[in-house]
């Protein structure tokens, strides 16, 4: 008996077999002794066990087994508490430079996408002169003009445009 | 108090009902109802107090959690049970990380031993009183692998299908079939070679 067949046997027991391959299996079984044994091995293992775990109680007091839940229970709420109001302070703290940083992100794409057209533009430059992420400057010599975009992180600095047209 | 001892007369449909709304003395009571099937069933998986404990409790916490998305279509006591059997497998899959394989595991999970064990063709739980016979299961499953027990357990105390179980332990099918094959094996030879007298406590 090879481990395929072995298998099929198994899924004959227990139920997992199509009606025309459970029928082929079973005639296959008529003359074979050993896999007819094999099959009432597993049936009578599979009966055996069907519905027979061990009945088990909890080896604490009703109270204490609860009592440990319902602090696992509160714990988790005010981990989640904790997690979602962090959320909000860290938002309410970068949102200035969030805020900034995205305009100037927007601002380059829209510019980005206007000049798409002007595919024989001899000469154009875009740079972040500045250490800070918020900080751009498009020059095109075509367009004679200069556009320079500061986002600082102070709120006070917040959102300062700088504009020349040369 | 009074209002404890209310709860003990409802059914589990209205407890869930008022545990869904936030009132965890109906959950309380909910616990207290199923706490010893779902404690059996992270023990068979687990084979440890502790550890059952510890699953069967996370479960708890788990269900009081997911209440909102219990619809009734199982019953309550079904629902936490697969929950409990999920966070079972997670904790096995954990401690199969952190501890190596040896030999002897990995010829039993390919097959090996299975070779050599003639068929048990006399019933070795004949006559047993049910009690017995769950001791003798109880006993022969701790003798299992992690893997062929789990296995046994789904397909034979959850009565899950093939492709149910391959997709909660997360691997094929054909490794299902194989796993149960052998660990049935294995299951009747320990069965059968147990005396009465052995399983005494």
């Amino acid at each position: 008996m090879n481990t395929d067949f072995k298998l099929k046997l198994q899924s004959l027991v227990d139920g997992e077999l199509g009606e025309s391959e459970a029928r082929a299996l079973e005639a296959r079984l008529v003359g074979d002794a050993e896999a007819q044994a094999l099959k009432a091995e597993l049936e009578m293992t599979r009966q055996a066990l069907r519905g027979n775990e061990l009945e088990r109680a909890v080896p604490l007091s009703r109270e204490f087994y609860w009592s440990q839940i319902e602090r696992r229970i509160e714990q988790a709420e005010r981990q989640a508490a904790r997690s979602s109001s962090g959320l909000a302070v860290w938002l309410g703290r970068f949102w200035p430079q969030l805020a900034g940083a995205t305009a100037a992100a927007c601002l380059l794409a829209v510019v980005a996408l206007n000049l798409r057209g002007v595919s024989e533009s001899p000469w154009e430059d875009i740079e972040t002169p500045l250490a800070e992420a918020g900080s751009f400057s498009f020059r095109s010599e075509q367009h004679r003009m200069t556009l320079v975009w500061v986002s600082f992180g102070e709120p006070s600095n917040e959102g300062t445009t700088e504009g020349t047209v040369n | 108090m009074a209002a404890s001892k209310d709860y003990t007369k409802l059914s589990d449909e209205a407890l869930v009902k008022a545990s869904q709304r936030g009132v965890t003395k109906a959950f309380e009571e909910l616990v207290a109802r199923h706490r010893d099937k779902v404690y059996a069933r992270a023990f068979s998986m687990m084979r440890n107090e502790d550890d059952a404990v510890d699953v069967s409790q996370e479960a708890w916490v788990k269900g009081w959690q997911r209440l909102k998305q219990f619809q009734g279509d199982s019953s309550f006591l079904t629902w936490m049970t697969r929950i409990v059997i999920n966070l079972s497998l997670d904790a096995l899959r954990k401690q199969k990380r952190q501890r190596a394989e040896s030999i002897e595991e990995l010829e039993d999970e390919a097959g090996g031993v299975e070779r050599q064990m003639p068929v048990v063709t006399t019933n070795p739980t004949a006559g047993l009183e049910r009690t017995e016979l769950r001791q003798r299961i109880d006993k022969a499953l701790s003798q299992l692998s992690y893997e062929h027990r789990t296995v046994l357990v789904l397909h034979e105390f959850e009565e899950l299908e093939y492709k149910e179980i391959a997709k909660r332990m997360q691997c094929s099918i054909g490794t299902v079939m194989s796993r149960l094959f052998y660990a049935r094996r294995k299951m009747a030879a320990l069965m059968a070679g147990y005396k009465k007298k052995e399983l005494a406590p």
